[in-house]
Parts: structure tokens; sequence; C-alpha cells
């Protein structure tokens, strides 16, 4: 093995980060606040993720949870699923780990400008789906009416409930949360069941709004067909996002391929019409 | 520029490279076959049976360092080792290397696969250099230097300027051998035609899923296919601490196995040996057309002799060229 020299950056060299802050987010998920260690911005898209590491952890993708517009910090919304997803959640502010990106297309902003948007997330996937929500909360004008629909196990599975509260009560969105379970001492006053039972009675103007789509797997496909059956069938309509297990981030290690696609590259946001004939896209 | 060298010559040459390369040579061993291994390591071998290791793990090797991170957060890459330089390769070969510069130098760049491979000098070895002295059609690119055997000579045609310096000073070469050298290719049939014919089928969705969980019920899942194909580019990245901070190296992976894309929350798009197996064929006959415009299998038949029970993809191929077209 050659001895090591400082001379080159690779695309495979993490950045310094401090950790700002950690907030407990649900039994187990945090929201960890990050500045890069030379105080330079991300620079970062909503929908874009990054690769995170610690030392002597192998790095993990993360989506960005904060807008752009929020200068000075970006936020990574992360459940303690794995390895390096728990190493993370044992570390207090001041300690540092490194990134790699932004990585990734990002939600295109441009096609949702003036439109009205369905925002739809279930489960962990309102972390992505947050940045897109802060950045249309910070640029109100650029968009025509917002929605936002949530689904969640039960009401301490719901993630960001701060924000949650703020978003349906600060007068910029509409906002409909749904829990799979509702326990009978709860206080949630959302509703109950499927997050397609949100979308099914909604009067939308579909011929101008776009759908944007952020949940675990097995969510697409019944959330598609509502959207079908409120009238959301022309191209450019509906984004998904599609995570996989991107381990280099640069559309070389393979792990994240939908047949032809490299989701870290080609993704994690696109069309549907980009990937709904694709086998193991949806 | 076309030179003429005798067996002599040809050493002369090789010893010229070794000095300022890491030079890899066709070498033979004790049981008959034959591998790529480090010049003056063994019994130079310049006819026989396809080289089984694959001459892209070179550029592209099974474990490699890509850095080291201080304990400071400071980024060292590896230094720079002597370049290496490559002689024996054959058409399919040269087709793999292709393949995976266009992989990896495709943006954003690899920057460690790039700066290995543009120091490299690549010679391929064709003409009556098969087993039993058959013919290997010429190659034609991507290499410096093209050697064809004739009758017991060597014809040298430098492809590029840096080869061309290294035939400087041997005799000229006879164009009408040449002439003769790419007659004969042309007349060679190549097994890709097989492969096109199961890429169309597949992009036709003619084959049918029953058909791959038969061929998955086969698969030992030794990954030898995946080891042996010079094409095949996924690799798992992996830190670890050392007394000198944090090494990231990355690893050869294989899409055979379950983990290959099992997330951590548990979902795992290819999680069944069918969905595997399927992805492995369809993602070189198929998706790499889409993506790349050419097939990303240079039917160099390495899987086909690695695999124990006969599902290799020259072999899958043609079972799905029989039974679907």
């Amino acid at each position: 093995m050659s001895q090591p020299s400082q001379t080159e950056t690779s695309i495979y060299s993490p950045r310094p980060c401090r950790l700002l802050s950690v907030n407990k987010l649900t039994p187990q998920d945090k929201l960890f606040r990050l500045q890069l260690r030379d105080g330079s911005e991300l620079q970062h898209q909503p929908g874009q993720f990054i690769q995170l590491s610690i030392p002597g952890l192998t790095d993990a993708p993360l989506s960005v949870a904060s807008s752009p517009t929020r200068n000075g910090y970006f936020e990574l919304g992360v459940r303690k699923a794995g390895i390096l997803t728990s190493a993370l959640h044992r570390l207090q502010p001041g300690e540092q780990v490194g990134i790699r990106g932004p990585f990734g297309r990002p939600f295109q902003l441009d096609d949702l400008r003036g439109k009205q948007l369905l925002l739809i997330a279930g489960g962990c996937g309102l972390a992505p789906l947050r940045s897109l929500i802060q950045y249309c909360q910070d640029r109100r004008d650029e968009f025509a009416t917002v929605q936002i629909f949530y689904g969640a196990r039960s009401p301490q599975d719901m993630l960001f409930q701060q924000d949650l509260s703020a978003w349906q009560t600060g007068g910029s969105f509409n906002c409909r949360y749904t829990v799979d379970k509702k326990p009978v001492d709860s206080c949630f006053d959302g509703e109950t069941g499927l997050i397609t039972n949100l979308l099914n009675d909604l009067q939308i103007d579909a011929a101008n709004s776009c759908a944007v789509i952020v949940g675990p797997p097995t969510m697409y496909r019944p959330v598609i067909s509502a959207l079908r059956r409120l009238g959301l069938n022309s191209e450019k309509q509906i984004m998904v996002s599609l995570e996989r297990q991107m381990r280099c981030g640069v559309g070389k290690c393979g792990h994240c391929t939908i047949e032809h696609l490299y989701c870290c590259q080609d993704g994690p946001i696109f069309w549907l019409e980009e990937v709904e004939h694709l086998r193991g896209a949806l | 520029m076309l030179k003429q060298l005798n067996y002599d010559n040809l050493l002369q040459l090789l010893e010229t490279i070794s000095t300022d390369y890491a030079l890899q040579v066709p070498t033979l061993l004790a049981d008959g076959t034959r591998l790529l291994a480090n010049y003056g390591s063994g019994e130079l071998s310049l006819t026989g049976p396809p080289l089984q290791r694959k001459p892209t793990s070179a550029f592209f090797p099974q474990t490699e360092l890509l850095l080291t991170i201080d304990v400071e957060g400071q980024v060292h890459l590896p230094q720079p080792e002597k370049p290496v330089a490559l002689f024996g390769l054959d058409r399919t070969d040269l087709a793999a290397l292709t393949f995976l510069d266009r992989f990896f130098c495709a943006p954003p760049a690899d920057d460690i696969y790039q700066r290995k491979r543009d120091r490299a000098l690549i010679i391929s070895l064709t003409g009556s250099a098969g087993p039993e002295r058959s013919f290997l059609p010429l190659t034609e690119d991507n290499c410096d230097i093209e050697m064809s055997a004739v009758n017991g000579q060597y014809l040298a045609l430098g492809h590029s300027e840096l080869g061309q310096g290294f035939l400087d000073g041997f005799a000229d070469g006879d164009p009408q051998q040449l002439e003769d050298l790419r007659r004969e290719s042309a007349q060679q049939v190549s097994p890709a035609e097989l492969l096109q014919q199961a890429s169309r089928l597949l992009s036709e969705e003619r084959v049918p899923d029953r058909f791959w969980k038969e061929i998955a019920d086969k698969c030992i899942l030794c990954s030898g296919c995946n080891l042996a194909c010079p094409t095949c580019s996924c690799f798992g990245v992996q830190d670890r601490q050392s007394g000198h901070g944090t090494e990231r190296s990355r690893v050869w992976d294989s899409c055979q196995l379950d983990a290959f894309m099992r997330e951590a929350s548990g979902h795992n798009p290819l999680g069944s040996e069918q969905l595997r197996t399927r992805r492995r064929i369809h993602h070189k006959l198929v998706a790499d057309v889409e993506r790349w415009g050419e097939l990303g299998c240079v039917a160099c038949g390495r899987c086909d002799r690695a695999c124990p029970v006969g599902i290799g993809m020259l072999a899958v191929a043609e079972e799905i060229v029989r039974r679907f077209n």
C-alpha cells in the first residue's frame, strides 16, 4: 500500500462538518443541524442528499431536510436504523462528522413554480419533503396553493411535530395529517386511516396542479392511483422521490440502479413517467 | 507506424517498458492456464487459452485504498505508484477496457480510476496467439501498440504517440501482412451476435419471469460471474480506522448477493435470487444499451468459464434465443 500524501481531492473525499444541535423528533428519529467547518454553505437544492461519514464507519446517504433558503446551516432528520445512524444518534453538539455532496437531481422547482402543489409524504419521507416545504414557505409568492398531506403509523411516529403544527396554523398551507392507528388516549386531532383517504375527496384544478410524493415503497402505487383519479394524468404532474442504497453518490458503485438509471445521479427525484414503466422502480 | 519484431526484439521491448512501468504479461501457470502477472514473475506465454483474470482489474482492483482521512479531518490521497503497462490483451479485453473507461470517466469522473488509466500503456496481442496458435482478430482500438503474431514474428502497429515512441528503432513491417490480418479478422464470427439477439428479446419483454426463476434456482451464489467479468464495476465503499486515521477503500461487490441493494430499513429492491439473476443479465444486455448505446457484455466468456453451474452470460443468452426467439 502506498504512503498517503496530501495532493488533490477526490470525488470520495469528505468535507468536515460540525454538529450545531441535536433534537429529538420521535423515540427513533432525531434532527441534526450541521455546518460545514469552513463556514461555507452546503449549496444544495431541495430534494438532494449527502453522504455522511463518522470516523471508522462507512458513509450512508441522508436526505437534506432543510431548505437552502435558510442560511448558515443544513439539517438532517435521521431515523436510527443501521450502524451509521445509530452512531450518529450518539453524537453531541460540537462533535464532527464528514459529508460528501450534495448529490442528485433535486425537486424540479421551475416546473413547480406557479402551480397548485400537493405535497404528499409518508413516514420518513417527510424529511426530504421538508426541504421543499420550507422552500415554499420562504418563497411563498412563487407558488399557487400548497397542500401538505402526511401519514404516519401513529401520532408518536410523526416527524417534525412542531413544524406540522406551525404549517397547519401558519396560514400559508392547507395541511391534513393521518395516522394508521390512534391510541385512545392520544390528543392527535388529525385523521385515522391510509393517506389515500386524504386525497379521495379533494377538489382541485387538476390541469394546474403538480403532486410530489415521498414515502415508503408501499405508498407510491395507491397514492398515484388516487392522484390519477383526481385528474393528474399528464406528463410533469407527478414527481416521486425514489430512495435507494446509494454508496458512492456519484453514479459509480452500482447499488442504486433502477434498470438503466442511477438513482444517485439521475434521481432521487423523478417525474413519474420517467420511472413508472421500469421494473422495481415503484 | 508499422514495425516488425522478432522474439528477441519483443523481449527487448518488454524489458525496456518494465524499467518505467509496472508491466504485466501473459504468464504460464503450472496447470497450463495463463494469467496476466508481473513481468519476470514466471514464464512468458505468447500463445494459449484466454487470460482468465480480467485485465481491467489493473485499474479497478478487487480492493483499493481511495484515501486516508487523518485525525484532523485532512484528506490524503495515495501517492502515485509506477504507471501500469499491460501486454497481451485481445479484442474482447480492449472492448471491456473501453467500456470501463467510458463508465468511470463519465462526469463526475472517478479520479481514482482515471489517474491510473491516463498514465497506462496498453499493448494488445493478436494474430496467431490463441490456443494452439489459433487466430485472434486484430483489436484496432484503445491500445498504444497492437502486436500481432505472424509466422513466428511480431507485427507491431503503434496507435498512440506513446506506443510509437517505444517502437522507434525497430525494422519496418510489411503493410501487406497487416492487410492480410485485417482481412482474416473481418471473417471472424463473434458471439456478440447471439448477445444482440438475446438483448432484443429481453427488450421486447419476450422472456417470462418463470425463466429467471429457473436460472436462479441453479445459481449457488458464488458471485464468480461478477468477479470474473471485465465490465462489472459495482463496488462497496468501506471506512476503517487505523493508526493514521480513517482509511476509505472500495471493494468489488456482486449484484448476485442478497445484501447488494438491501437498505437499512429492510427494503430490498432485489430481494430474491430471481430478481438478482434477471438484473445480472438484463443490466448488461438491456440497461447498458439504453444508457451507453452498446452491450455491457464483450462476450469474453470469462463468466461462462467461472460459473460452476453453467449459467454464465453466453449460456443464458443462448437459452433465451433458443426458447424465446
